[in-house]
């Protein structure tokens, strides 16, 4: 219950950044073109002597000129680091992060228990040691209150990222891996999956036009 | 002896199968608790600011962008609009698969996404008209390809974030600028468009020499209404090669833009998906992100040891006393990029290989943005090459023939692929003339 909990929460949280860091660039896209094209519209009016133009134009300018999007991209980056790493706990949830697995592929069932146990150890020793040496990081940062440039956050709440989503990627190792142990399934991410494909396929069978 | 080292524990976790992310963070830290003097904490620094680049923000957008538009019904647009141009040719429904794939490629990014799109609705149309089934899978498997080669690319943004801030030398010692995103895409588009062309001159000459079937040609207003409805989709690549190129935005905004651009033409325009199916387009596409951000990070921190070990100097003062020259060099790194691009994912091999012959190659005076259109070549190649292209598995699943079989039905545009990367990697101005002719460097 508490589990599929926290799935949801993983997936609603990166989804959520995702989408949140797009509408950040591409409204500090458009506001610097509005200022841009505000600064256009007074020139064009002056030029031509239309003042009432130049009147809106200008207050228009200054308006949103007022509204500072500077800490967009740092936030688009902050936004995406913690998509990172709990997207990458996500990941191994749905078996995306891909390896080398062509000498395990010739290797007997039998022999390739131990190999596979191997390297889901080595997964979860690794995912361990960076929650490990990351809390201790983000600990030293904490305790000399260091702040963001921009948005002058406190750095150890974006550095959080790191120890955090790490602990989650060695859970859902622990996780696949027993899984693995019981079960013999390893999760396999499908790179060739194409929405609306067999519709498509369907309607031409049909005789439909290509 | 250290470099030596370093490589065979990288190979021996390889091995096991873990992830090339987790093999490559393993390597760094066997190695720190081992034998170095370099402290914990620069390592662990790398750690958190291994991703802190604006640049880099623009793979999770592209992604973003290209998944909107991964659907059938985008693939479908782009099959007609191909077929209604060049389909009365011959090989018609083969040439139209080419086109469809350049298209396609260039706008869902994803290799295996094409191959999978084009080839569920093309293969069995080609199999109704009477083309053997391995012609058309041969076909698409290859030009499956394309996409990492056509604006806008991942594998390029890869490069450009692994090589960028390398302080490398020229042959005179003058110093060397890697290439930006901006210039590597603009590079990519005449090797593209000829690769392309080169895959549908092969398709070509094998349907006339079998006298394969044509379509009837479409008229004009079959054409125009075809285009209408697909350039709602290639206007993403305008987008973002017009913004670059005039200036009005960053490579990362660019993909921002496009990514919204491309939900207002999958939600409103071309209506293949609903509002509803966007939690599921953003999960996808964030967890595709998130894993290429984890091996980008664990590739910075590998790479920075190597450069600590100064192991990329080594294997540049060792490979210029082989007195291999640039000719002997480029063939070397060719067939080691062929090598491991057949069992290991374009972007990783990036990553990984892009630190260690950058400085190599700008030492035998190979032009930065050159040497990148090299290494993605070699990598379209490595994605159609057993035994573990990604693309001959998907056609071998979408086709339910066997993955020997793939293979085979896909040599003669492998072969096709294979003179093209011999052109690229010797003839530079393939890639360079359109950079320079735009003043870009």
């Amino acid at each position: 219950m508490s589990l599929r909990f926290l799935d949801r929460f993983e997936e609603t949280l990166i989804s959520a950044l995702m989408a949140l860091a797009v509408l950040i660039i591409f409204v500090a896209v458009l506001h610097r073109f509005t200022i841009s094209f505000a600064a256009d519209l007074i020139g064009w009016s002056r030029a031509h002597d239309y003042p009432a133009v130049q009147a809106y134009a200008r207050s228009a300018f200054k308006a949103i000129n007022g509204i500072r999007l500077t800490w967009a991209q740092e936030a688009t980056i902050y936004l995406f680091i913690w998509m990172a790493k709990f997207g990458a706990a996500y990941g191994v949830r749905i078996g995306i992060h891909v390896g080398v697995d062509i000498l395990v592929e010739q290797l007997s069932p039998r022999a390739r228990r131990p190999v596979t146990l191997t390297a889901f150890a080595a997964c979860i020793l690794f995912t361990a040691l960076v929650a490990w040496f990351g809390a201790n990081f983000v600990w030293g940062v904490a305790i000399n209150g260091q702040t963001s440039p921009d948005l002058e956050i406190k750095m150890w709440i974006v550095y959080l990222a790191v120890p955090a989503g790490s602990a989650l990627m060695c859970f859902r190792f622990l996780q696949a891996t027993w899984l693995y142990a019981t079960t013999g399934f390893i999760a396999h991410h499908d790179h060739g999956v194409v929405a609306g494909i067999e519709q498509e396929a369907k309607d031409l069978s049909d005789g439909g036009h290509a | 002896m250290t470099a030596l080292i370093i490589f065979a524990i990288l190979a021996v976790l390889l091995l096991t199968g873990m992830p090339v992310s987790i093999a490559l963070g393993l390597t760094v830290f066997s190695f720190l608790f081992s034998m170095t003097t370099i402290p914990l904490d620069a390592i662990a620094l790398k750690l958190f600011t291994g991703i802190e680049k604006f640049e880099i923000m623009a793979i999770p957008f592209f992604i973003l962008a290209g998944n909107f538009l991964t659907h059938g019904g985008v693939a479908r647009r782009m099959i007609r609009f191909a077929t209604s141009m060049i389909g009365h040719w011959y090989g018609g429904m083969g040439l139209a698969a080419v086109f469809a794939c350049a298209l396609f490629a260039a706008i869902s990014g994803s290799s295996p996404a094409t191959v999978m799109a084009v080839g569920s609705i093309l293969v069995p149309a080609m199999v109704a008209q009477g083309y053997p089934a391995r012609f058309g899978v041969g076909v698409i498997s290859t030009s499956g390809g394309l996409g990492i080669l056509i604006p806008p690319s991942i594998v390029m943004v890869m490069y450009t974030v692994a090589t960028s801030g390398m302080v490398v030398t020229g042959p005179n010692g003058e110093p060397i600028l890697s290439a930006s995103i901006g210039t590597m895409f603009m590079a990519g588009v005449i090797p593209g468009l000829m690769l392309a062309t080169m895959l549908g001159s092969t398709t070509f000459y094998r349907a006339w020499k079998n006298d394969y079937p044509r379509m009837t040609r479409a008229t004009w207003a079959e054409r125009f209404q075809a285009f209408r409805d697909s350039v709602w989709g290639l206007m993403l690549i305008v987008i973002i090669m017009g913004g670059i190129y005039g200036g009005l935005f960053t490579p990362t905004e660019a993909a921002a833009v496009s990514a919204v651009y491309a939900f207002v033409v999958a939600v409103w325009v071309y209506k293949d998906i609903t509002l509803r199916d966007v939690p599921r387009v953003l999960l996808a596409s964030a967890a595709m992100s998130a894993m290429l951000l984890y091996i980008i990070t664990n590739a910075v921190m590998f790479a920075f040891i190597l450069t600590s070990e100064q192991i990329p100097q080594l294997i540049s003062a060792w490979l210029v006393d082989q007195g291999l020259g640039r000719v002997g060099f480029l063939m070397a790194i060719n067939v080691i990029l062929l090598i491991i691009g057949m069992v290991m994912e374009p972007s990783a091999v990036i990553l990984i290989m892009a630190p260690i012959l950058f400085p190599v190659a700008m030492k035998l005076g190979v032009n930065p943005v050159h040497f990148g259109i090299i290494l993605v070549v070699n990598m379209e190649v490595g994605l159609c090459t057993p035994p573990v292209g990604l693309n001959l598995y998907v056609a071998s699943a979408l086709s339910k023939l066997g993955l020997t079989e793939v293979t085979r039905a896909s040599f003669p545009w492998l072969a096709t692929a294979l003179t093209f990367l011999m052109l690229v990697t010797y003839v530079p101005e393939i890639s360079l003339l359109l950079p320079n002719w735009l003043g870009m460097h």
